[in-house]
């Protein structure tokens, strides 16, 4: 039949090679040149990138340029400041920029531009905290005045994350179409996909070695895919993925201070609730040797190994690694004997031999919540119920749904948080005893005239170099503290490594110790990056 | 009044009543969800925002007032057009449904057309040919993907056709690098073949099915007997006596499937990464969004009900019984 001559593999087979060679030359090529970055490492900000609602407050802010940063061990250093100083009663912050920025469409950048970022941020209700600010005054093309409402020596940060808009073009539609003096500028962005950068002509800083950036904004499972596809360069993956291999790429594992810990309510039971009816107080952890036998029978050690695959670090502060870190906060755990010592000296006993110790008539037991959707919390709220339960404290535990759920209950019950900034801050908010049970502050209803003393302190220092110094005492100061040896209204547990593969090609530099927050922040330091062949 | 006037008035009442019943009832929903919009926005930043600074943006958003409030402001402004500001993407809500809507637009009306034709006409063959192995083939086929989430599909054609053989992309609209003004029709096409094919398979098996159970009725009735005894062929009767019969109800499954089609494409866009409509619902859900989610909502109430008032008006076109009998009663 001359049908058989015309298709020798038969129509069917024939027609399905000809669909096939169709894909084949429809798929787009795999091979960039090589000032193409292609990085998948989440972080769109849905609501575009307008600094003065919080947009770079993590990583690089790429299309803005800020006045100060932190380098690699997170030191702050100048960038458009080229001075910066506090008047001596801790009010004024006077700062002069360098003259030759200008933003990428060609305009220069001036202190204008810098008050009103400034001014403009505190009144728009995002992200970016400018409680403290007074006003903004600028003096002049390159100097600004910034008048605290209070002392605050946490202010300095605000200069390294708010990232310095242009009074002229700044408007409702700035977020989708921004215009900075940073290293890059955006050249398009579809929203839910992809963001497409390119190098900013007019920067004042050294030039960035990749002319062009991509950031696609897939989830998890489709950025990895992505990447054992061989489509992109970085990306970022959860730690129960790092263990896996993708040909042509490496491992980058960062240190992070993005922790994991037990909060314990402090105060006893004594039927108090909040104005939103959430009941106050728990009779067991309220007792200090309860919490200290905790901290010290937990290995932190195992739960690395255990829970993160070994990308991670054991937490013994809420800070490790960050300046204001003290290193006083290192205990010796997974020490069962001495947690039942710690135990017995208060009086808890196991009387009736149901392997839980009791006092008073009060058996130790209480319950630990964690978010549901979160499987790292829950691993380790089950292996410290695990590791409790050797000393015969006996913790049940529960997953839920919701946050607001959560804050009802996280005045009376054991909490898996995860923090980690680095803005000290966020110091004052977990531990100030007047902060307690507003928002997410200080939900243990903690206090300690002592820390209170050091923590205020802290804040209205003359400077930041002058405030570590009492961040470092709040935590411990030799005698008392928020840390284990101190009041341990913590266990603090594991701090994450975020993990990410990058093509073996690539050169990334010496990266940040990262906060809170598994992706973006890998970007501090991007216009440092480079290619090798 | 005459016939024409009195259906639209009819219809447009309709139309009124289901939108301001759907805004209530997504509103109270909505209103009861225990979600709290400032710890979504917020997220790990939580406390590093001071209580003054969280009052600051509770009243950016307005969500000091109490929800009766709310919803009677909203609805002031919607029926002047203003449907309010997306607090997840600040921007008008109006603003980003239709940029969300084109890009869905081109996965929703591939899907639907894909399904209907291909759907009706396994049907009409599985139909006429009875019991032979296509039709077994054919209800094999639609009763095993009738019964398969179409994420769980989606899933599956991911894994292996991108992941495994390496033939389709993994994920968005266009390859990446390359915006979508640049894309050539070929990239976008080459992006839209597994999602598309994924959405429109449920589809497929619904008319599929309906149409055979049509089809068989049509080659078992007496105009169908009479052509036989007329020396008609099988394939006869069914193109030139039973095909129009059974388009009727196959249109009308078809355009009253938007609604399906419109929830599949939710699903179908958050596995594949697609950023249309379907993902702006869930980011609207998740983080408590309240005027995108009613936005939304709003839109979808208008979309299904267009695909019903379609089929109701192509009744007349393909049977001139109903229009007709129309006449007549006027």
């Amino acid at each position: 039949m001359p049908c058989s001559k015309l298709y020798p593999l038969g129509p069917i087979a024939t027609l399905a090679l000809m669909v096939f060679m169709g894909l084949v030359l429809l798929s787009p090529s795999e091979v960039l040149a090589k000032d193409t970055l292609t990085l998948a490492v989440k972080g769109e900000p849905a609501e575009g990138y307008d600094p003065t609602l919080g947009w770079g407050r993590y990583g690089s802010p790429l299309f803005q340029s800020t006045l100060l940063k932190r380098d690699e061990s997170l030191n702050i250093v100048k960038d458009l400041a080229t001075r910066y100083e506090l008047s001596g009663d801790a009010l004024v912050w006077t700062v002069t920029i360098r003259d030759d920025a200008k933003f990428s469409d060609g305009t220069p950048l001036t202190a204008e531009d810098v008050a009103y970022t400034f001014n403009t941020a505190a009144q728009a209700g995002g992200k970016v905290d400018l409680m403290s600010l007074d006003k903004a005054e600028a003096k002049g093309m390159t100097t600004i005045l910034f008048k605290l409402k209070k002392g605050d020596s946490t202010f300095v940060n605000r200069f390294i994350s708010l990232g310095i808009v242009p009074k002229a073009s700044h408007g409702p539609e700035y977020a989708r179409k921004p215009i900075g003096s940073g290293p890059y500028r955006m050249v398009e962005w579809n929203e839910g996909q992809q963001m497409i950068a390119e190098v900013n002509p007019h920067y004042y800083g050294e030039k960035p070695f990749f002319k062009r950036l991509v950031f696609l904004f897939t989830d998890e499972d489709t950025s990895f895919a992505a990447a054992k596809a061989g489509q992109v360069d970085v990306v970022v993956v959860p730690q129960a993925l790092a263990v896996q291999t993708i040909p042509g790429m490496k491992l980058h594992p960062v240190k992070s201070v993005d922790n994991r810990g037990l909060m314990f309510p402090i105060l006893p039971d004594t039927g108090k609730t909040t104005d939103k009816g959430a009941p106050i107080g728990n009779d067991v952890t309220s007792d200090i040797a309860i919490r200290k036998a905790i901290n010290t029978v937990i290995d932190r050690k195992s739960l690395v190994e255990g829970v993160l695959e070994g990308f991670g670090s054991p937490a013994y502060g809420v800070c490790d690694g960050l300046p204001w870190d003290n290193p006083a906060n290192r205990i010796s755990d997974a020490d069962p004997e001495t947690a039942r010592k710690i135990l017995a000296d208060a009086g808890w006993k196991d009387t009736d031999g149901d392997g839980i110790v009791e006092k008073d008539g009060l058996k130790a037991e209480f319950t630990i919540i964690y978010p549901a959707d979160r499987s790292i919390r829950q691993y380790l709220a089950l292996a410290c119920a695990d590791m409790i339960k050797n000393i015969g404290i006996h913790a049940q535990v529960e997953g839920r749904r919701s946050w607001d759920e959560i804050h009802q209950l996280m005045h009376s019950n054991v909490i898996v948080f995860g923090w980690g900034s680095h803005d000290p801050i966020e110091i004052y908010r977990l531990y100030k005893g007047s902060l307690a049970g507003t928002g997410s502050n200080n939900a243990g209803f903690y206090s300690n005239p002592k820390v209170d003393e050091y923590l205020d302190k802290a804040i209205s220092a003359k400077s930041y170099d002058e405030s570590l110094e009492y961040w470092r005492k709040a935590q411990w100061d030799g005698k008392t503290g928020f840390n284990a040896h101190g009041d341990a209204p913590w266990a603090w547990l594991v701090n994450l490594d975020h993990t990410y593969f990058i093509s073996t090609h690539l050169d990334v530099g010496v990266s940040q110790v990262e906060p809170h927050g598994h992706g973006w922040p890998i970007t501090a330091n991007i216009q440092k990056w480079k290619w090798i062949d | 009044m005459n016939t024409t006037t009195s259906f639209c008035l009819n219809k447009s009442g309709k139309f009124a009543l289901t939108l301001t019943m759907v805004a209530i009832l997504a509103f109270t929903l909505v209103s009861l969800s225990p979600i709290d919009p400032v710890t979504a926005y917020l997220g790990m930043d939580r406390i590093q925002v001071s209580t003054a600074q969280e009052q600051l943006i509770i009243e950016r958003w307005g969500l000091d007032k109490s929800a009766p409030e709310r919803f009677f402001h909203w609805a002031g402004n919607a029926l002047s057009g203003d449907l309010g500001q997306s607090m997840i993407f600040n921007e008008p809500v109006t603003k980003v449904i239709g940029k969300r809507f084109i890009t869905s637009l081109w996965l929703m009306a591939s899907a639907w057309i894909i399904s209907g034709v291909l759907g009706f006409v396994l049907g009409v063959l599985a139909g006429t040919n009875r019991g032979s192995l296509i039709d077994r083939c054919v209800r094999l086929y639609a009763y095993t993907l009738a019964s398969t989430p179409s994420f769980w599909l989606g899933l599956v054609l991911l894994s292996i056709f991108s992941v495994s053989l390496g033939l389709t992309p993994i994920c968005c609209a266009t390859p990446p690098g390359i915006s979508p003004a640049d894309a050539t029709f070929w990239q976008k096409l080459y992006h839209l073949i597994l999602p598309a094919a994924t959405l429109s398979v449920l589809g497929v098996a619904q008319i599929a099915l309906h149409t055979r159970e049509k089809m068989i009725d049509a080659m078992n009735s007496d105009y169908a007997l009479f052509a036989f005894a007329q020396g008609e062929t099988r394939t006869g009767v069914a193109w030139r006596h039973a095909l129009r019969n059974v388009a009727l109800p196959a249109v009308t499954l078809q355009f009253a499937s938007l609604g399906e089609l419109f929830g599949g494409s939710v699903l179908a866009e958050q596995v594949f990464s697609y950023p249309g409509l379907g993902k702006a619902t869930v980011e609207a859900g998740i983080r408590g969004d309240v005027p995108l989610l009613l936005g939304i909502t709003l839109f979808s109430a208008i979309f299904v009900f267009s695909g019903n008032l379609i089929a109701d008006l192509l009744y007349g076109v393909f049977d001139p019984r109903i229009r007709i009998g129309s006449e007549e009663a006027r």
